[in-house]
């Protein structure tokens, strides 16, 4: 089966960046279609740059990304990956509404001089519908609350009718309950909608609640598997050693997060089955 | 009344075009201004309009003759949007650093190349007067200038419909935009574009100092009554109609100049709106 998102041997430096400060080094993974990944890492451990390639929005790596069977680029011009920014930076002043918000991107790819088709009005609706925004839809996107806003950014990315859902840092700053609810929604997205999901995040525990694999990053893949894999002993290396004299050193509470991982492990049903640690 | 005298007159042929190419004006700097407001672009209208300066010293060298003179204005100040464009790259926050380099290079051009002319004495000595660049005349604008206002106005419009659902994703999420495969370049070059034709349009009736006021107070004010995109072109129109029929007006009766006038105006109707919104607790709130 093709997968929904492979990566072989892919490094990256960023342009300027000093000899040997790679952000990915030979990164190689597979997520497979209707799989909920998260790749969890330390700031500046290449998830976002992960993402930004995964994307298409970053070219000059080498190695391979294929996006089900495509470059990146293509993927993306073809609407098969939705994506909420790890910054919300929409200018809340634009008199917008939250429905024209939504339609925003699935809109852009409709003749110029035609309505958007009814296929595409009706998504609308839905992705508002599914997200529960419905209440809002005439509301002024700058008159909600944050994370009012970050549903309506979700609702505008799923309905482009995307294959890939791409999260960057969705639970920063939000708390456990906030987590739970923001699982919970990804959960009836992937469900009633088959998306496949993938989310960077540095936050362990908005992870292993919203994912069934996990890979650790700092540079290099540490870790691809299921959350319950996840021992103090990988965290500690990926969130410390790799990135120490690149991005400073990083420290996390391993033992909250094992146990994060462990209650995950725990409550989840999935299977061994789908990713395979490539690293 | 004076402005009745003028309008229904023995000369009224004289104002007819310029009131005409006001509306137009008016129309075109309305639609623009929205966008203009929301990007925070009030800086680069500015900084196009003032490129007319290098424009017309280049006319000036060139020796072209005054009725030429104008399309060659109108080149300059179109080839500096599309180098602010090209210089400001994907974002349009480093535009601003540009334009301010472009505005004072391009006035100081224009001085250096009109000083050259008069030295030389070559070319004809028929270019427009710094009086009228600066401030505009109503009696300067002919029908031919009036109808290039309308048509100016109706591209701009049918631009702006055609490219709408990428600029207005451009406008108020640049990156999202992007990341979603809208052509945030194009939509930039494309505003920058029509910017300067809007400039130049306006030159002739506003001047160029207060051109830019057309592409800034109609969408400023049209914000503080409305938090509907519909609604607030919808307003910035009105207003900006109102503006320039009411600028023209006290023109006539006061004898001063129009841009000057029309500005004046622009601003008690923004001043207005504000004290409108603030009371009525409605438009968007400006962050």
């Amino acid at each position: 089966m093709t997968a929904a998102l492979e990566f072989k041997e892919v490094s990256y430096t960023y342009p300027g960046a000093p000899p040997g400060a790679m952000a990915l080094e030979r990164v190689s993974l597979r997520v497979e279609p209707g799989e909920r990944l998260g790749v969890l890492g330390p700031n500046g451990g290449g998830k976002s740059t992960l993402l930004k390639i995964a994307m298409g929005l970053i070219d000059g790596y080498s190695g391979q990304a294929t996006v089900f069977g495509m470059p990146p680029r293509r993927a993306r011009r073809d609407g098969l990956i939705g994506y909420l920014p790890q910054r919300i930076e929409a200018e809340l002043a634009f008199p917008i509404s939250v429905r024209q918000t939504v339609a925003s991107a699935a809109a852009l790819r409709t003749a110029p001089w035609r309505r958007p088709a009814p296929d595409v009005r009706a998504r609308v609706e839905r992705a508002i519908d599914l997200v529960g925004v419905a209440p809002l839809a005439d509301r002024p996107i700058g008159k909600l609350s944050g994370g009012q806003l970050q549903r309506v950014m979700i609702a505008r990315a799923i309905a482009t009718a995307p294959r890939i859902l791409a999260l960057d840092e969705p639970t920063v700053g939000v708390d456990a309950v906030g987590q739970r609810r923001f699982a919970d929604l990804l959960g009836t997205l992937h469900r009633e909608l088959g998306l496949t999901i993938v989310i960077v995040s540095h936050d362990i525990r908005g992870i292993a609640a919203a994912c069934d694999r996990v890979a650790c990053l700092a540079r290099t893949l540490h870790f691809h598997d299921s959350p319950g894999g996840l021992t103090p002993r990988i965290l500690a290396e990926a969130f410390s050693h790799q990135v120490e004299g690149v991005f400073g050193e990083v420290h996390i509470d391993a033992h909250a997060a094992s146990e994060c991982a462990h209650d995950h492990h725990h409550g989840n049903a999935h299977g061994a089955g789908g990713a395979r640690a490539d690293d | 009344m004076r402005t009745i005298d003028y309008l229904l007159g023995p000369d009224a042929s004289l104002f007819w075009p310029g009131v005409a190419a006001g509306v137009a004006i008016a129309l075109q700097g309305a639609i623009l201004s929205v966008f203009v407001v929301l990007k925070r672009m009030a800086f680069i209208g500015q900084g196009v309009s003032h490129a007319a300066f290098g424009g017309i010293g280049i006319a000036a060298l060139l020796g072209v003759s005054a009725g030429m003179a104008m399309p060659v204005v109108a080149a300059f100040c179109i080839l500096t949007a599309l180098g602010v464009a090209w210089g400001a790259g994907k974002r349009s926050s480093r535009a601003d650093e540009l334009i301010g380099l472009f505005l004072v290079g391009s006035m100081a051009l224009g001085a250096i190349a009109a000083t050259l002319h008069l030295r030389a004495q070559t070319g004809p000595r028929s270019l427009p007067s710094w009086d009228a660049i600066l401030f505009g005349s109503i009696l300067s604008v002919g029908p031919v200038d009036a109808a290039l206002a309308w048509a100016s106005a109706a591209a701009a419009a049918a631009a702006l419909f055609l490219a709408r659902r990428g600029l207005i994703f451009w406008s108020y999420d640049e990156p999202a935009a992007e990341a979603f495969g809208a052509r945030t370049r194009a939509a930039q070059t494309l505003l920058l574009i029509l910017l300067a034709v809007a400039v130049v349009t306006a030159m002739k009736l506003a001047g160029v100092v207060l051109a830019t006021a057309l592409l800034v107070a109609p969408g400023a004010s049209a914000l503080r009554l409305s938090d509907r995109l519909a609604g607030v072109f919808a307003w910035s129109v009105a207003l900006a109609v109102l503006g320039v029929g009411a600028g023209l007006a006290a023109s006539f009766e006061l004898d001063l100049p129009p841009g000057a006038c029309v500005v004046g105006a622009l601003i008690a109707i923004y001043a207005a709106c504000c004290a409108i919104g603030r009371i009525a607790g409605r438009g968007v709130r400006r962050a």
